[in-house]
């Protein structure tokens, strides 16, 4: 072969033949053809190795090198077949990777087009079990578009991140020119060497492709002394090339992607080898990571991190405990006279976890561990014992009586055997227990189907029990542990107990068949439900399940609906109701619904529910949404009442009126205004424009509502009903009362959420950022727990998420911060908040009738407003001060007298113009207009003013 | 160092009138002129023709008279006993597998070195199960990622082209994004500028040009509302569309709504592009999707300054937004109408951009292309 395009490097090691084959394999596979690979052989290599490479080699003399250089240091073998290399470019592989088969082409592709010197594509590594492949999570934002670099500063992922340990190649010319080897002093020196190169190369091609699968699983345990030192030279040569501040990211990146990891997988390893390692990391580790990077980790991580530095094995465990199970508790905490909260063997800023919130939960509330220190087996009984943890605030009442029991609760079921626990021990930090109990006479499961117990620990004082799971160390319990085991159908459907740690940490005990008579019962039950007629069996009752499956889709009900149900005759009198597509019963369409109910209109109302039909009144009919009871109604109803739109799919009947009330009016562009449907097909367009037909009165709040609301929808003036929102009647009403009689006392809501007078409460509803589809829990852009540290004296903060999302709250002390997402009537919220914060929801159109005051928190205006559009510049008319960040907020809410006192005009001025129609009687009026030839004459005037 | 190759060009049809059908001819044309031998294969021929050159210089080969049945499988108990659908199935069968033979047997004739390109992936039904032993495939698809991904064809795409030597889409951006989804034998070739006027527009005429068919995808009803903005501010400038389309009714009526009548006129289908651009002194393109428009080279060629949506990568690689032309958010009309008041106001802007996109657009010239080809040529065969 004249000179190669590529030259592939593979380095052998000891056990490792099928590895290699697989790696030379995908070499040999490649799309491009000029492909050398060279194997190269440690010194003193087994036969079995040489003869796997010297097959290799027969099979394919041209393309395949065997070189040993008699050397076994992994740096130097691959020195040695960099020192063979001929190929323009050179590509290191580990053992075991495999090359994607279009890998040589993609990266030559670029190098040639670019005249790059190192070109970097992504790789994927096993997962921790072995059967599947996964990239890096930090290799996405790395490789998002393919591109070219001067430097590598421009990427600087690939020096931050282990990005170079494989899947780049470098250009040979390059290689000789700068003479760049793998340092022979390191165990670990493919992490120095991609970085090391990066810095030294000109330019740099990233190629958004899949070079290299099948990297090992990331054992940093195995040599953690190698990492470090490898990790450190890292940092020399960021630092020696004047990068401090990349030298931090790469600090920071590899305790979270390199010693954050090795402490989560503390519990699958033996006990002998946690002691190594936090022995060898007590060595390493101290001085290696800057104290300020450190404490820039989330809590539970750094916890875990300077514990191993400290090299206490069993805190490291308990790290990992917690680091594998969210919001447990798994270490004594101590909290210090200022308030800050400590892990064990505190007070160090590192292990200071006060945001973890744990010192607002009470005994019965909090997660505690419960560890599991002996299983013994043995004469029949088995012994347990264990140390259930408590934080330092708060633990059993120490006056009650304590007890606790042991429970075995079937999987997937809810059987459950308890034993009462022996001995308890209270303490300071926790409780030791021990017990013995007879576990074959204490579990009794069928047999067949009931296998799999989980153990936990329910711990009660008299008033609050506290339920733990049983937390053990993978190596706890072995082969040996086992137990005799008497099921209900005898000994034939098993006779062991096998316990055994589960993938969560936990306790469990398995019915296992060892002696004959189970195991032949076992066969024969193994082959009744598998054989073929069974097969056959078991496929047919899916494919069933998946007819049956069909008939409740929603495609299906859409049909029925549109050929059966509209042919229905239509139901005088009857009404159905939904608010935001069944999430809540509020707004406008339950006060029609409460003036329908006040007036004794003699209809019949029926109510759409999402998930949960709580809180929906119990008076009127309730039906899920979507289902058949749900189109039946639809298909029925005389009057359809809705704020947002029953679903697209479903025609209005023919004799139906469609009520939309609508669900605020609009500072974003809307409907066929939106960008987003501008550039819909025609089809999706013509959908919505259906949709929309189908309304028969659109409540409108102003002239404003009829320039932007009604033509974006392009809904024609006869349809407009100029009353105000219903929903809103109730804020005039507040109003009234307001200047009558004062704030004081508060609503009878007040008193469920837990308000207390004294404090003022600040409602900040947010507006929808997602797109359609989306339903992530989403960062509040107002951080709560600092607003609880700052105002906790003075305010409440009542937090309501939109409607189609939900908040993930910080933890924040009781009562500073309530979370109403979950609340039906945003109507009745608004009528007990002081002062409101909001950025762009249609709330503050709403709110600004009560004419208290109103601050808008708007980090991203400008880039929000650009993205969606707006219909009025909101600096502009805003009812209240405009502020871009936390600290101008703070300080608005902070002297929010003086603040507001300015903006009373501008408020009274914004509510005129947005809420000229809102007169607090528009429940009457649009239940006279809409549900006229149901409203008795004798009861439509009730006094002198009504009647529009 | 090219050396002459035989070039399969595989499309779904020979003669249908569409993009992808010119494309094979003009790309069959270029290849037959730098010494390939090029053999055009279409699926079928097509009932409503394009004028092909007369004569074509290579032949051109239709495996079927008209488009071939669609596949049929029994749906439910009732579909198992229809005779006459399972004879027909048989007999589609069979035609395809006589089809499938005679791609073959061209296949077979062709020297070492040949490659086969499949302009459409839906031909990949046939070349896929024909004997390209000895033969480098190239498959293709001329459409953004996003388009693909709203249709059919992306997971015709994902079952028909992995086992490809490469397959092509129009920009690196949209290559990226195949390759995400795992697809590491993708590449891009973007379509090639026809031709550059000898002369560009004087950029005299106060008029901006739209060309495009009058129908929802190229967003002509987006361009009314955007020139209602833009009209009032601009009264002695004209907005001249060019083109035909079922739409055309529909998008006369939105503009007299609109008041346009007297600023908007309707020019019909023009053969003669250069022509109607050198009138115009703007080009605009508001359209909902697009891949690589041949348009917009078009109108870059004749020095015309574009106000585009930036609704696809093709658009975004052709005009560098602020410096031979100016990009709007997709949808955004009022962004659109920005641009263009921008471009309509400024005629020292006009000028520079315009001159700017007459040089820039030269790098999609044939001869780059066909360079990029060769180049592919010789990477497959490394």
């Amino acid at each position: 072969m004249s000179t190669p395009d590529f030259s592939c490097v593979i380095t052998a090691a000891e056990g490792g033949e099928e590895a290699l084959a697989a790696s030379v394999a995908s070499v040999l596979d490649q799309s491009m053809r000029a492909v050398e690979t060279l194997v190269v052989l440690p010194a003193g290599a087994s036969a079995a190795l040489r003869k796997a490479a010297g097959a290799l080699e027969g099979r394919s003399p041209d393309n395949v090198l065997v070189l040993q250089p008699g050397s076994d240091s992994v740096a130097s073998l691959r020195n040695a077949g960099l020192d063979a290399a001929r190929g323009t470019y050179v590509l290191v592989l580990d053992v075991g990777e495999r090359l994607q088969r279009h890998a040589c082409r993609n990266l030559w592709q670029a190098g040639e087009r670019t005249r790059a010197d190192l070109v970097a594509g992504r790789w994927s590594r096993l997962t921790g079990d072995g059967t599947k492949e996964r990239e890096p999570s930090w290799q996405h934002p790395l490789f998002l578009r393919s591109r070219t670099v001067a430097r590598f500063t421009e990427a600087p992922g690939l020096a931050v991140h282990d990005a170079l340990v494989t899947g780049f190649c470098l250009r040979r010319a390059a290689l000789e020119r700068h003479a760049l080897r793998y340092d022979e002093d390191l165990t670990h020196s493919g992490v120095l060497f991609g970085p090391l190169a990066a810095a030294v190369v000109g330019r740099i091609a990233l190629v958004r492709r899949r070079i290299v699968s099948g990297r090992a699983v990331p054992d940093a345990g195995r040599d953690l002394a190698g990492v470090v030192e490898a990790h450190r030279r890292v940092c020399h040569v960021l630092v020696a090339q004047g990068l401090a501040e990349l030298r931090e990211e790469r600090d920071r990146a590899f305790l979270l992607d390199t010693v954050v990891p090795l402490v989560r997988t503390f519990p699958e390893l033996p006990a002998a080898e946690r002691d190594r390692i936090t022995a060898t990391a007590a060595r390493v580790l101290p001085g290696c990571v800057p104290e300020p990077v450190l404490l820039g980790l989330p809590p539970v991580e750094r916890v875990g991190v300077r514990l191993l530095e400290r090299g206490d094995a069993d805190g490291v465990l308990s790290a990992a405990y917690a680091l594998r199970r969210r919001g447990a508790v798994a270490a004594p905490l101590s909290v210090a006279d200022d308030g800050r909260v400590y892990w064990q063997g505190g007070p160090d800023p590192v292990l200071d976890v006060t945001g973890l919130g744990h010192q607002y939960r009470s005994f019965g509330e909090l997660k505690l561990m419960n560890r599991l220190t002996r299983y013994e087996a043995g004469g029949g009984r088995v012994l347990l014992a264990g140390r259930l943890v408590l934080p330092a605030h708060t633990g059993p009442d120490p006056e009650g009586p304590l007890t606790a029991h042991l429970e075995f609760r079937v999987r997937d079921g809810s059987r459950a055997f308890r034993a009462p626990v022996d001995t308890l021990r209270p303490d300071a930090t926790g409780i030791s227990w021990s017990t013995r109990t007879d576990l074959t006479r204490l579990l009794r499961p069928l047999g067949p189907r009931d296998t799999v117990w989980d153990a936990r620990m329910v711990v009660e004082d008299g008033r609050t029990r506290s339920v733990s799971d049983l937390f053990a160390a993978h190596d706890l319990v072995g082969p040996a542990d086992t137990s005799p085991a008497l099921p209900r159908l005898g000994r034939a459907a098993g006779d062991t107990w096998q316990p055994y740690v589960t993938l969560r940490d936990h306790l469990a005990l398995r019915l296992e068949a060892r002696r004959r008579p189970a195991r032949t019962a076992r066969r024969l039950v193994h082959y009744a439900t598998h054989f073929r007629p069974a097969r056959r069996a078991r496929l047919l009752s899916r494919a069933l399940r998946r007819r049956w499956d069909r008939l409740h889709a929603r495609g299906f009900k859409v049909s029925v609906y549109r050929t059966w149900l509209l042919r229905l005759p239509v139901r005088r009198g009857s009404v159905v109701f939904e608010s935001h597509m069944g999430t809540c019963y509020g707004d406008s369409p339950r006060a029609v619904h409460e003036e329908v109910r006040a007036r004794g209109l003699r209809l019949r109302c029926v109510w759409s529910y999402a998930d949960s039909p709580d809180g929906f009144p119990a008076d009127a009919a309730l039906v899920r949404r979507w289902s058949w009871r749900y189109l039946w109604a639809l298909a029925r109803a005389e009057y359809w009442v809705d704020n947002q739109g029953f679903p697209q799919h479903l025609d209005k009947p023919s004799g139906t009126t469609y009520l939309q009330t609508w669900h605020g009016s609009a500072y974003k562009r809307m409907g066929f205004d939106e960008t987003r449907v501008r550039m819909q097909n025609a089809p999706q367009r013509e959908r919505l424009q259906q949709a929309v037909n189908r309304f028969d009165h659109f409540l409108v709040r102003s002239e404003h509502d009829e320039r932007t609301l009604a033509r974006a929808y392009r809904l024609p003036g006869e349809t407009l009903l100029r009353t105000g929102y219903p929903r809103n009647d109730v804020l005039l009403a507040a109003r009234a009362r307001d200047e009558a009689e004062g704030r004081l006392p508060r609503p009878p809501l007040a008193a469920v959420l837990g308000l207390p007078d004294h404090r003022k409460v600040v409602l900040y509803a947010p507006t929808f950022r997602g797109g359609p589809g989306k339903r992530k829990r989403q960062r509040l852009p107002l951080d709560a727990a600092r607003f609880a540290e700052r105002f906790g004296d003075t305010y409440t903060l009542l937090v309501r998420a939109h409607y189609l999302e939900a908040a993930s709250l910080p933890a924040c002390p009781p009562g500073t911060v309530v979370d109403v997402s979950g609340h039906h009537d945003v109507s009745e919220l608004l009528a007990l908040t002081d002062v409101l914060v909001t950025d762009y929801s249609s709330i503050m159109f709403d709110y600004a009738l009560l004419d208290r005051p109103i601050v808008l928190f708007a980090p991203d205006l400008d880039a929000y407003a650009a993205e969606r559009g707006s219909y009025f510049d909101l600096r502009e008319k805003a009812p209240g001060p405009v502020t871009a960040t936390e600290e101008e907020l703070f300080a608005v809410l902070s002297r929010l007298k003086t603040a507001d006192t300015g903006f009373q005009e501008q408020r009274a001025a914004f509510a005129a113009e947005f809420g000229h129609y809102d007169r607090g009687d528009a429940a009457r009026a649009v239940v006279d207009t809409v549900f006229a030839r149901h409203t008795a004459p004798s009861r439509t005037v009730p006094t002198g003013e009504a009647g529009r | 160092m090219s050396r002459s190759r035989d070039v399969f060009i595989v499309s779904n049809s020979t003669d249908e009138l569409g993009g992808v059908t010119g494309w094979m001819h003009r790309t069959a044309h270029l290849f037959q002129e730098a010494g390939h031998r090029v053999h055009t294969v279409g699926i079928h021929a097509a009932e409503r023709k394009m004028a092909l050159p007369e004569p074509c210089g290579y032949p051109v080969t239709a495996l079927y008279p008209s488009h071939p049945p669609t596949p049929w499988a029994p749906k439910g108990l009732r579909d198992r006993f229809r005779v006459p659908a399972r004879r027909a199935e048989a007999a589609r069968a069979a035609r395809k597998r006589r089809a499938v033979e005679r791609l073959s047997e061209i296949f077979r004739a062709a020297r070492p070195g040949g490659v086969v390109i499949v302009s459409q992936v839906w031909a990949m039904e046939w070349v896929g199960e024909a004997d390209t032993g000895g033969l480098r495939v190239i498959g293709m698809s001329h459409e953004s990622y996003d388009y693909s991904r709203a249709s059919h064809r992306y997971r015709w795409i994902r079952n028909h082209y992995p086992p490809l030597d490469h397959w092509l889409v129009l920009t690196e951006e949209d290559a990226d994004k195949w390759a995400g989804d795992g697809m590491n034998n993708v590449g891009s070739m973007p379509n090639a500028l026809a031709a550059l006027p000898d002369v560009p527009s004087p950029r005299s005429g106060k008029s901006v040009a739209s060309i495009g068919r009058l129908t929802d995808q190229k967003g002509i009803d987006m361009l009314l509302d955007t020139w209602a903005l833009v009209a009032p501010q601009r009264p002695d400038w004209r907005l001249d569309v060019y083109g035909t389309g079922e739409d055309e009714a529909d998008l006369r009526a939105r503009c007299t709504a609109l008041g346009l009548d007297s600023s908007v006129r309707w020019r019909g289908r023009t053969d003669d592009v250069p022509g109607a651009l050198a009138a115009s002194s703007v080009f605009v393109q508001s359209s909902r999707g697009e891949g690589f428009p041949l348009a917009l080279l078009e109108a870059m060629a004749s020095g015309l300054p574009c106000a585009a949506f930036d609704c696809a990568p093709g658009v975004r690689e052709i005009v560098r937004d602020g410096e031979d032309g100016l990009l709007a958010p997709a949808g955004d009309i009022g962004a659109l109408a920005d641009r263009l008041l921008r471009l309509t106001g400024n005629p020292r802007m006009r000028d520079a951009m315009g001159d700017r996109a007459r040089t820039g657009v030269q790098r999609f010239s044939e001869a780059e292309t066909m360079e990029r080809w060769e180049e592919l040529f010789a990477l497959l065969e490394r």
